[in-house]
């Protein structure tokens, strides 16, 4: 299987408020099709390792290859492009425009790829939407809908540019359980019928078990990975 | 790249706070609307003040100057070097101010293809009597046929004719404030006396009013041959040549030639009120300086408000990074909020300022100052509507700047970390 992702001797520290080694010689990579899981106690560094391996954080050492990219080399305009065509983020907090309805929430990454026409681009949005069950919303704002609806809302708009990878960032943290498992399900769902590369923090060992691979985290450390 | 969901931003960040928004309109309409005003005021006065200034005063005129004292004659055998010479009480020559000649320097101007009017005149002090008032002022002594056709004195008549004053023996033309304060009619009679004292009753044959305050107060005419009499000379004796020219902008250069060739003084129409000018050039400094005094606290007043929007999208910018918006995407947006802002403001800036111009142009003021008019002259001229909109656009352009750019920098690591 082709490789998407993959870091190399990655060590990250915290110099506020006291230096603190977060990260430590972390080796990782991630396959195509993979739907993986970093799981681990509070503190352990699963978000950090989340945000350094999506190229949100650029202030580490050691390599994170992107589709072979090393991503501290990238210039900001290609960051910004590599970010709008290959990657999709879900946030614990739902993270959506709230002054916006939640077809153009899912429209903005697309219309700024520009590789669609408008119509088109539309188009596609209404069928994510509908594959996650909440089409009927498109046309409300974003802060009438439930938090279920709101998150599976971020999920159209990750997917709207056919991502390589989407990162999950504790997706269904702030949901109740129902919609919590609405939410797991889709993004199971994705992987077995999309072939979608997911990689997902979460400290729900239910839905981890769930997943193709947990990579365990203790205090910066990959201790255990099972797949 | 589809400037489509920049214009979206823009347009959902405007109207989701409106009342913002609509403040930092005001700040810049506001501004505009004073610069409108205040610029059409000022520049309408002083455009009316020249303009009257160049109808009723000569663009050169010729006359000896009064002010050359004579140096004392004993410096022509000592010389300064040697010797001190100290004498006390000089008085010049009793020289009368007669330009020599003047009548044939007429005949020369006349024959200059630059000039279009030339018209002799002498003129003196003197004092108008009517009963027990009198009032001092300054006849002059004209051809009124040559005078009106430089300055158009028929058009300021605000009763009599200018002809009687060929009709009508010792006949006399009045300022209007001159009329008043003595007290004197249409076809009053009146003693003029001179310094020499000469005495001579006119006849009033015309009042003028030309709006200009000073001239109106003081001014009489009068033809040539009466007012020689009054000072008591000859016929061929002038004391003033004025000149029209066919183009005004020419009066510099030509009245530096006049005076190098009759060797009198020529002095042009701008050095004559050179201190109306300078009051202009201060009126002028402190009128922009208001100006871009309340175009700065509007631009202050944008740029708090954009730096206050940045704070509150911080999520947004933060979310717009993380999904591939690039830092300029993100600063255009603050950007092109500041610029809407600037352009809506700014054209009912303009709209606002109209309209209070053009009010104030329509109510009558009855101004007496050194002008008196009817009603304000207001100036609307179009290339101050284009200065104010493009001053306003830059200003807000620039207020917009800084904090879009903050924005721009914005790592959204920060943002999604601190939740």
């Amino acid at each position: 299987m082709k490789t998407v992702l993959e870091a190399k001797q990655l060590n990250k520290y915290f110099t506020k408020p006291v230096e603190f080694h977060v990260l430590k010689d972390i080796n990782l990579t991630i396959r195509s099709g993979e739907f993986a899981s970093i799981i681990g106690p509070s503190g352990s560094g699963k978000s950090t390792l989340l945000y350094v391996l999506s190229s949100l954080d650029r202030e580490y050492d050691g390599d994170v290859l992107f589709n072979g990219i090393e991503l501290k080399s990238l210039p900001n305009h290609e960051l910004a492009h590599l970010r709008n065509k290959s990657i999709g983020f879900i946030f614990q907090f739902h993270y959506l425009l709230a002054d916006f309805t939640a077809l153009d929430n899912v429209l903005l990454p697309g219309l700024k790829l520009g590789a669609l026409t408008h119509e088109d681009l539309e188009e596609k949005a209404m069928q994510k939407l509908d594959l996650l069950g909440i089409a009927d919303q498109a046309h409300k704002k974003i802060n009438r809908l439930s938090g279920g609806q709101q998150q599976r809302v971020s999920i159209a708009r990750a997917l709207i540019n056919e991502p390589r990878i989407i990162f999950c960032d504790e997706p269904t943290g702030n949901l109740d359980s129902k919609n919590a498992k609405t939410v797991f399900d889709t993004l199971k769902n994705l992987t077995r019928e999309f072939d979608q590369t997911i990689l997902m923090v979460t400290h729900d060992d239910a839905f981890s078990a769930e997943t193709d691979r947990q990579i365990q985290l203790l205090d910066g450390k990959i201790i255990d990975e099972t797949s | 790249m589809n400037k489509f969901p920049i214009l979206k931003i823009v347009i959902t960040h405007l109207t989701s706070r409106k009342r913002q928004t609509i403040v930092s309109m005001l700040g810049v309409t506001f501004g505009i609307t004073v610069f409108i005003f205040q610029a059409g005021v000022i520049t309408g006065l002083q455009d009316f003040f020249i303009e009257k200034t160049i109808n009723s005063t000569a663009h050169i005129e010729i006359f000896r100057d009064k002010n050359q004292k004579s140096p004392p004659i004993l410096q022509k055998v000592y010389s300064e070097n040697d010797t001190w010479i100290t004498v006390p009480n000089i008085k010049s020559k009793n020289e009368l101010p007669k330009l020599k000649r003047g009548l044939q320097i007429v005949d020369i101007l006349e024959s200059y293809p630059e000039v279009d009017g030339v018209s002799p005149s002498l003129s003196t002090q003197a004092i108008f009597k009517t009963g027990v008032a009198d009032v001092s002022g300054i006849i002059n002594g004209v051809d009124i046929r040559k005078e009106n056709r430089l300055f158009d004195l028929e058009k300021d008549m605000v009763s009599g004719s200018i002809i009687r004053l060929e009709t009508v023996n010792n006949g006399i033309i009045l300022g209007s404030g001159l009329s008043e304060s003595m007290g004197a009619e249409l076809n009053d009679n009146i003693t003029v006396v001179s310094p020499g004292g000469v005495a001579l009753q006119m006849k009033v044959v015309g009042i003028l009013e030309t709006g200009l305050r000073e001239l109106d107060n003081s001014r009489a005419y009068s033809s040539i041959r009466n007012t020689q009499k009054l000072m008591n000379v000859t016929g061929t004796y002038i004391t003033d040549i004025k000149i029209k020219l066919k183009d005004v902008d020419q009066s510099g250069v030509l009245a530096k030639e006049f005076e190098a060739r009759f060797t009198y003084t020529a002095e042009d129409w701008k050095q004559a009120n050179e201190g109306i000018f300078s009051v202009f050039r201060i009126q002028n400094i402190v009128t922009y300086l208001v100006i871009i005094s309340i175009l700065l606290v509007s631009g202050f007043g944008i740029f708090n408000i954009l730096s206050m929007m940045i704070y509150e999208k911080m999520n947004d910018i933060a979310i717009l990074k993380s999904i591939g918006y690039t830092d300029v995407d993100i600063r255009n947006i603050f950007l092109l909020e500041a610029l809407i802002i600037g352009f809506i403001g700014g054209f009912f800036g303009l709209i606002i300022g109209f309209m209070i111009s053009w009010i104030t142009s329509i109510i009558p003021t009855n101004i007496e100052g050194f002008v008196s008019s009817e009603y304000l002259n207001i100036n609307f001229d179009p290339a101050f509507y284009l200065l104010a909109f493009l001053f306003g656009l830059v200003a807000t352009g620039i207020a917009g700047y800084l904090p879009a750019k903050k924005a721009s920098k914005i790592d959204p690591i920060n943002i999604i970390r601190s939740q």
